[in-house]
């Protein structure tokens, strides 16, 4: 059927229209709060609906400033960008181990990996709190880099595998007879023809990291390490009343992660989806 | 293959090993101990065999956050999976959506779920916010609320938030998996005469069964697992109306300094996951050897 014919028909005529309108009642927030970020606490009240009289960006730089955003920002960027190269670099080391030899406790290695695809937060975060307030951990970076780390492993070790099972025996043999050590193989041979997978890895990790709530709420107190989800929280506590500017700092957050929604959709939504279509 | 040397495998392994061994199969296996005590967290260790367990039977609010978590997760179905799966249709029949529809869609799937609780907060605020001024703008004040307040709507208000959050992750599935159906079947089918809505729900839906099992499966285990929206709407308010398991047990060790209780009933929960995990997977075994039977 030619594109032509079905852009006239009735149905998708129809499907085009609720498309729109469901765009715009998903948007309706968004567009509100931003909106909203360049109002007064009295216009927020008197007309929700209203325009702003003007679009004033210094509203904007003031809740950057008073709300230690930057602080948050580099924070989350520090911790997701660790947890991120961590769970590639040792995610692709397993996954090399796991599928490219057979060895004594294989097996058991792999039910270990399934077991960590299954298990919630909720199973092991009392004591690990507890292991790391005994150790000192909470209230540096490490408190978040290790557990963000540890929880992003085993469904990066998984897809990383099925990537890796895919890749030719002949091209590793050919490596061996060639001279290349283990460790050669891995890092020459295996990295570079895995990049795809670890592309799909990184994406999901690096959100899984930066959204991260729950452990960044019970281990970091010091409001200088405070992530973007925490330290927004204590920003809305302290300035409950403020409004717009909660809406300016809600609308900082939220921009850029629109904007590289628009640069990478493909490859986020490729990231996001892997792990549930494998 | 054979490594060069017989340890290799096992070197690439420790790091990844270390580091999981450490921040969870270790806590893991504390937090089942712990279970087992009755201990502050500072002072001294008592052994309390099951007594945690029996507590948490008897617990009335422990088994209404139970409740609580699975209406919530039975409206997530609709508003996520069941919502998901029309936009995906509605997509897959347009060939392919805007960037701004999948802009529009998506963007929640990224943002930190507690800059969405403190948006949808204002969104829900009975002063200013948009529900209540929408209302009032269609002419239907009779329906205003106080939406997060009132323990009538509070639960499905939060079920709202998550739907507006994760329809667009559920849509990203759905459309992969329709976008993979061969398009002779959808054209034979076209020609038979069916209709749009017949073809996707006679034709597309069945054929995408798996994806659709693999989304309600994540649907029912990360329901459980709830929390970030919940902590910053309402923790448990109104009078314990949206209380679900993970709220309740982060107040009981962190706010109590019940750790043994706490960890009991983490336990309770993390079977309930791992449970209805492993059904999920029994089942789609079942389910692949019938089919090549």
């Amino acid at each position: 059927m030619t594109v032509g014919s079905r852009r006239f028909s009735a149905a998708g005529l129809l499907a085009s229209g609720a498309l729109v309108l469901i765009a715009l009642i998903f948007f309706t927030p968004m567009i509100w709060m931003i909106l909203s970020s360049f109002k007064s606490n009295s216009a927020i009240f008197g007309s929700p609906f209203a325009l702003p009289e003007s679009i004033d960006l210094s509203r904007w730089v003031h809740a950057w400033e008073v709300g230690n955003i930057g602080q948050y920002g580099l924070n989350s960027a520090i911790v997701t960008a660790a947890s991120v190269l961590l769970i590639l670099l040792l995610g692709s080391a397993a996954a090399f181990a796991l599928s490219r030899y057979r060895f004594k406790g294989r097996g058991v290695l792999m039910a270990v990996l399934a077991l960590g695809l299954l298990l919630p937060l909720q199973s092991y975060f009392i004591a690990q709190s507890h292991i790391f307030t005994r150790l000192e951990l909470t209230d540096t970076r490490w408190a978040l880099i290790i557990p963000y780390t540890a929880m992003g492993l085993p469904l990066a070790v998984y897809l990383l595998k099925v990537y890796m099972d895919g890749l030719p025996d002949e091209l590793f043999d050919a490596a061996r007879v060639d001279g290349a050590g283990d460790l050669r193989m891995f890092w020459t041979l295996a990295v570079p023809l895995l990049r795809p997978g670890l592309a799909t890895v990184a994406v999901f990790s690096a959100l899984a990291s930066w959204n991260e709530f729950l452990l960044a709420l019970l281990y970091i107190q010091d409001d200088d390490l405070k992530t973007i989800p925490t330290g927004l929280l204590a920003f809305s506590s302290r300035f409950h009343t403020d409004y717009g500017l909660l809406f300016s700092a809600l609308s900082i957050v939220t921009l850029p992660m629109i904007v590289i929604y628009i640069v990478f959709n493909r490859q986020i939504t490729e990231g996001i989806t892997a792990g549930s279509l494998k | 293959m054979k490594p060069v040397r017989a340890a290799t495998p096992y070197l690439f392994l420790l790091p990844a090993l270390l580091v999981f061994g450490f921040a969870v199969l270790v806590p893991l296996l504390f937090t089942i101990g712990f279970s087992f005590t009755e201990w502050d967290g500072f002072g001294e260790m008592k052994w309390a065999g099951i007594d945690n367990y029996v507590r948490a039977l008897g617990d009335r609010t422990f088994r209404d956050s139970f409740i609580h978590v699975i209406v919530y997760i039975g409206a997530t179905i609709v508003l996520e999976v069941l919502v998901g799966l029309l936009l995906a249709g509605l997509l897959s029949a347009r060939k392919r959506g805007s960037l701004w529809f999948r802009v529009a869609i998506f963007t929640p799937v990224m943002l930190p779920l507690v800059v969405v609780a403190v948006l949808w907060s204002f969104v829900y605020n009975p002063d200013f916010g948009l529900v209540n001024a929408a209302l009032a703008g269609a002419g239907l004040e009779d329906f205003q609320r106080i939406w997060l307040g009132d323990s009538s709507t509070a639960l499905l208000a939060i079920s709202v938030v998550s739907g507006w959050v994760w329809a667009g992750f559920y849509m990203a599935i759905f459309y992969a998996a329709f976008s993979q159906i061969s398009s002779e079947v959808v054209e034979a089918a076209r020609l038979d005469g069916a209709g749009e809505w017949a073809i996707f729900r006679h034709v597309k839906v069945p054929m995408i069964r798996g994806a659709l099992a693999v989304g309600l499966l994540l649907c029912v285990t990360g329901g459980f697992q709830g929390f970030d929206l919940f902590y910053v709407l309402t923790n448990g308010a109104p009078f314990g109306a949206t209380e679900i398991p993970t709220t309740y047990l982060v107040k009981v060790v962190f706010r109590n300094a019940d750790v043994g209780y706490g960890s009991a009933m983490a336990v309770v929960l993390t079977a309930v996951v791992v449970a209805v995990g492993l059904a999920f997977i029994r089942i789609q075994r079942r389910r692949a050897q019938a089919a090549s039977a």
